[in-house]
């Protein structure tokens, strides 16, 4: 007879309290290296109000909330089977209506016309710039990142390197650096587009020709130090990048094409269109892509590397095309965020800017463009939501906690992300079950 | 190619100059790396994986010895015995947190995959959050804030080597790492854990049929790991100070050593830990103080792609 | 001059210290269905390996002759360019891709060949959808050949051994080899699939025109398939002949009197 409290109820009710406990301290009070234990005496000691209940001190709400939480993962546990046939049986017809091609365009359809119209409904400045620079923006960023780590199965940790030469491209392009510009022409940001876009893919194949020969692993470290060298580069070469300070003359873009005449400014909204063009541009790329023979030959690879070679296909050529592919998204976007901020400085492309778009693939569902998308969404407001109204205590770097967190917690518990991609789904559970060559690829283990 | 001929004559002689004082903290550096290393090192001979969490370790260990020095430095620095115990005192401190990290981040981060059987992307994006998380986590518990640690000893010129001078700081970094490296060393070899470790490195499988207890092996191989990447980290720490994102230079800096001396070969990690410090350090001479991460990184790039089983080979099993 | 659409001239492949392959000579005729035998551990894998630019022999020359009169060598080039001109080859445990329907397995196969095309895949413009038709039609028609048509839409992963063998040769032949190599194809199959598989591999020859390179452990499948033998034995070739021939071969037999057991257990 094991000791009561090695049983597996009790064991589940120690692991749930060390969690909230966790979660305790991460939503408390910060402390200093002069008050180290401040923070965490604070984040049990401090009074709460219990959603406004009754006054009462911290710990008291979590043991609570400790002792719901594991009511409700045991009921879980134990009625599993048949909340999930209850589930599945409401869920069906909705379910089976999603796989409708029709009902599932329509309701794409009808995402994009709240898109379209959310900027004359949320009227509020903050969420008008956050929806440009923060979701928007980020919705792209994911969809790049998403066709290296999701579509080729490529760990890239230093993505803000391409978003970083994308918007050092527009304010080189622009004449706002002290490198001159190609021919000493000025052009307008809207021009710098392409020029941004190719100098990231460039930057995507020399970076990715040598170190897409390396096994995964090696390759998520490689692109780590890339995305710091690039901040290095751009901090340090004053003669080029203007070094720490950045630059702050960028214009705004115009667009002159016949009789069509406009000129973006300082207000957000049209940089939302212009984001919300791409966004659509690239979704529909991207789904054609996934769906091809390129989208076909990444899952080759990415499943059995040897196998899809005995078949012809060059993994380089085509790691070195995703990677490409990522790269100029990201250009893109930096061409966006730089032309409307005016200004770029060095210190906004660290790797927590990687990190971030990592987490909102990896939660959306590598490999799932509409789950990419949602997440990017989900994730992006709630993060302005807790900037914009913090709860008392928060800091807006504890965001980042939160994101780690998100990382474990997705891969302990559905590492295919919210809103999977089939393909994906399947290649985790044979994976798991152990069949299938994908670690090979990634570690270069022979079995 | 005159100008550039004058270029390089001219570094030379600063580095025939300044080679020695260069020398000496090259090596001080390097044995902080191959402490580091080693920990990648291990892990990865038992998991064949990276531990993208060490670094996190590393940086633990380092609040770790801040908060023991400033506890019992006083105001006026200890010299003589009272010096050396406060040193062992830090270092045991650092590589006690460090385990203890280690062991928790085993815990979280690793073993609910390892239960799974989950794909090693998984457990690759889980050690990245991992260390997002905890690095984040002392930021906020801490400050996010440079602060430097009590020094407990005097700083001074010991003796000199050619001319250039040994710092009382590079002695202590000397002695405490060969004494950690030499007896990991021995560990590994001599004791029953050690033949563990290295049968599970050679072939998991087969191990566990032999008896070896798996989980238990690869919670030590991270309990040793971490107490070796901690106790780097105040050591660390003495000299340069702490902060919540010091271990992310650092510990890139100590994978290039494990992955330049053979990753998965103990010995190697320690090679390369000080043929990278030494590198790192008379690369001064040639280019400005700002590019020297970027030295360092364009040895990972090379050995990675020229010589990926680095100098002495990998494999835990069979070299070290 | 003779038709060789291999010929492998005093191949010598070392792993450190360990010889896989010592001075293996071997040629092998258009058209022929060509067997290499031999116990465990001979060398075999490594030999297929070799030739399908997988492992890189230290020593030696690997000469693909094709159907053009165009020679290549394979030492120092990369499987996939191996597989382009004309090589394909099947694994000894298989390997599916194995995520993925039957239909797209042979799919990519069959549309390897061609160029990159992001760009085309992207706005899909005509010549993309035509080549996506041609693939199309292939895969049904491989799938038919192989007799997985009715299976197009299964997830490989969840196909019986002997469906997952046919597959394999499915996805090859779709890359238009002009010689297949299979390794071990009978592994693991009960008798009935290993008669089917039998006229199977006859049947990629004699329909389709392509020479058939086979490692088997499974003797009786061996001497009724191929029309000449390779034995290897410790990296070496010790004998080749007629299935009659290597019958009455005093080194063959002594090879195989050690590991009779072993050979017959599989």
């Amino acid at each position: 007879m094991r000791a009561w409290f090695r049983r597996p109820v009790v064991r589940r009710f120690w692991m749930i309290l060390a969690a909230l406990a966790a979660l305790e301290v991460m939503t408390g009070p910060p402390g200093s290296t002069e008050a180290p234990t401040e923070g965490v005496k604070g984040s049990f000691l401090q009074s709460s109000s219990f959603f406004g209940l009754f006054n009462t001190v911290r710990w008291v709400v979590f043991l609570f909330l400790a002792v719901v939480v594991w009511g409700l993962v045991t009921l879980w546990l134990t009625y599993r089977t048949a909340i999930r046939g209850g589930l599945n049986r409401t869920l069906a017809a909705p379910r089976a209506a999603v796989r409708n091609r029709g009902v599932r365009r329509g309701l794409v359809l009808a995402l994009l016309v709240v898109a379209l119209i959310l900027p004359h409904v949320v009227t509020d400045p903050f969420w008008q710039a956050a929806m440009v620079e923060q979701i928007a923006v980020y919705v792209l960023l994911a969809m790049g990142l998403n066709v290296v780590v999701g579509f080729a199965g490529l760990l890239d940790l230093g993505f803000v390197a391409f978003y970083a030469i994308g918007a050092y491209a527009t304010a080189w392009a622009t004449g706002a650096l002290p490198l001159p510009p190609l021919f000493g022409v000025h052009l307008d940001p809207f021009w710098a587009i392409p020029i941004a876009i190719i100098i990231a893919m460039l930057a995507g194949v020399i970076l990715g020709a040598p170190t897409l020969r390396l096994r995964g692993d090696y390759l998520a470290i490689v692109t780590l130090g890339f995305g710091e060298i690039i901040q290095i580069f751009a901090n340090n070469l004053y003669g080029i990048t203007g070094g720490s300070q950045g630059s702050g003359t960028i214009p705004h873009p115009t667009l002159h094409i016949g009789p069509l005449h406009y000129a973006w400014g300082l207000t957000p909204v049209p940089y939302y269109y212009l984001t919300i063009v791409f966004v659509i541009i690239f979704y529909v790329a991207f789904s054609l892509l996934e769906h091809s023979r390129v989208g076909r030959a990444w899952t080759a690879i990415r499943e059995d590397e040897v196998a899809a070679e005995s078949v012809g296909i060059n993994p380089l050529k085509y790691k070195v095309m995703a990677f490409a592919i990522g790269a100029s998204t990201a250009g893109f976007a930096g061409v966006v965020t730089a032309s409307q901020s005016n200004a770029i400085f060095p210190s906004s492309f660290t790797l927590f800017f990687s990190i971030n778009i990592l987490v909102l693939v990896i939660f959306g569902g590598m490999g799932s463009i509409a789950g990419v998308v949602l997440g990017a969404i989900i994730i992006q407001t709630a993060a302005m939501y807790l900037l914009h109204s913090p709860p008392s205590g928060y800091q807006s770097a504890d965001l980042y906690i939160y994101l780690g967190a998100l990382l474990i917690l997705m891969m302990i518990f559905r590492p295919v992300g919210v809103l999977p991609s089939r393909r994906r789904r399947r290649e985790i559970g044979l994976a798991e079950a152990g069949e299938g060559h994908m670690d090979e690829v990634l570690t270069g283990d022979n079995p | 190619m005159g100008a550039f001929g004058h270029y390089l004559a001219s570094h030379f002689t600063t580095l025939q100059k300044e080679f020695w004082y260069l020398f000496v903290g090259g090596v001080a550096n390097g044995f902080l790396y191959g402490m580091v290393a080693v920990g990648y090192t291990l892990v990865y001979g038992v998991l064949r994986l990276i531990n993208f969490a060490h670094s996190e370790i590393f940086m633990s260990g380092g609040f770790a010895g801040y908060f023991l020095m400033k506890a019992f430095v006083g105001s006026t620095p200890p010299s003589g015995l009272s010096s050396i115990g406060l040193i062992g005192l830090g270092v045991v401190g650092g590589g006690l947190v460090g385990a203890l990290v280690a062991t928790a981040l085993e815990r979280v981060a690793y073993r609910p995959l390892r239960r799974r059987n989950a794909p090693k992307l998984a457990y690759l994006i889980s050690a990245i959050g991992a260390s997002y998380f905890m690095f984040n986590m002392a930021g906020k518990e801490f400050g996010r804030y440079s602060v430097s640690v009590p020094q407990p000893y005097i700083n001074h010129a010991v003796f000199h080597v050619f001319g250039a001078p040994v710092l009382m700081y590079d002695i202590i970094i000397f002695i405490a790492g060969l004494i950690m490296l030499i007896s990991l060393d021995r560990v590994v070899q001599k004791t029953k854990l050690g033949r563990s470790v290295r049968a599970v490195a050679q072939d998991a499988e087969t191990a566990s049929l032999m008896g070896v207890n798996i989980d238990r092996t690869i919670a030590m191989t991270f309990v040793i790991g971490g107490a070796l990447g901690g106790a780097a980290g105040f050591l660390f720490g003495l000299g340069t100070g702490v902060v919540y994102t010091m271990g992310f230079t650092p510990a890139l800096k100590a994978f290039t050593a494990a992955v330049l001396g053979g990753i998965g070969n103990l010995r190697g990690a320690m090679i390369g830990g000080l043929l990278l410090g030494i590198a790192e350090s008379l690369s001064v001479v040639f280019v400005q103080a700002a590019y020297i991460d970027v030295i360092a990184f364009g040895i990972l790039v090379a050995v990675l792609l020229f010589r990926p089983t680095g100098i002495l080979g990998e494999r835990l099993g069979r070299a070290a | 001059m003779s038709d060789n659409i291999f010929d492998v001239r005093n191949v010598t492949l070392r792993f450190g210290g360990v010889v896989s392959l010592n001075d293996v000579s071997l040629e092998m005729h258009r058209g022929e269905i060509l067997a290499v035998i031999g116990p465990n551990g001979a060398g075999k894998t490594s030999l297929f390996n070799s030739l399908t630019g997988v492992y890189q022999p230290q020593e030696g020359t690997i000469i693909f002759t094709a159907r053009d009169g165009k020679e290549m060598s394979i030492i120092g080039r990369k499987a996939h360019r191996v597989a382009s001109a004309g090589v394909a080859r099947t694994f000894q445990a298989s390997r599916m891709f194995s995520a993925l329907t039957a239909f797209e397995n042979v799919k990519i196969g069959a549309e390897s060949h061609r160029g990159l095309g992001a760009v085309g895949a992207m706005v899909r413009g005509p010549q993309t959808r035509r080549g996506e038709k041609a693939s199309d039609a292939l895969t049904i028609e491989l799938l038919d050949f192989v007799g997985l048509r009715d299976e197009a839409n299964t997830i490989s992963a969840s196909l019986s051994y002997g469906d997952r063998r046919r597959l394999e040769i499915a996805r090859g032949l779709a890359t238009n080899p002009q010689v297949l190599l299979l390794d071990e194809p009978a592994a693991g199959t009960n008798p009935s699939e290993k008669l089917e598989l039998t006229e199977l591999i006859r049947k990629v020859r004699d329909v389709r025109g392509v020479s058939i390179l086979l490692i088997e452990h499974d003797m009786k499948l061996v001497m009724a398939l191929a029309e000449r033998l390779y034995v290897l034995n410790f990296g070496s070739v010790i004998a080749q002949g007629t299935p009659d021939e290597i019958r009455a071969n005093d080194a063959v037999i002594e090879a195989y009197l050690g590991s009779t057991a072993s050979a017959e257990e599989k």
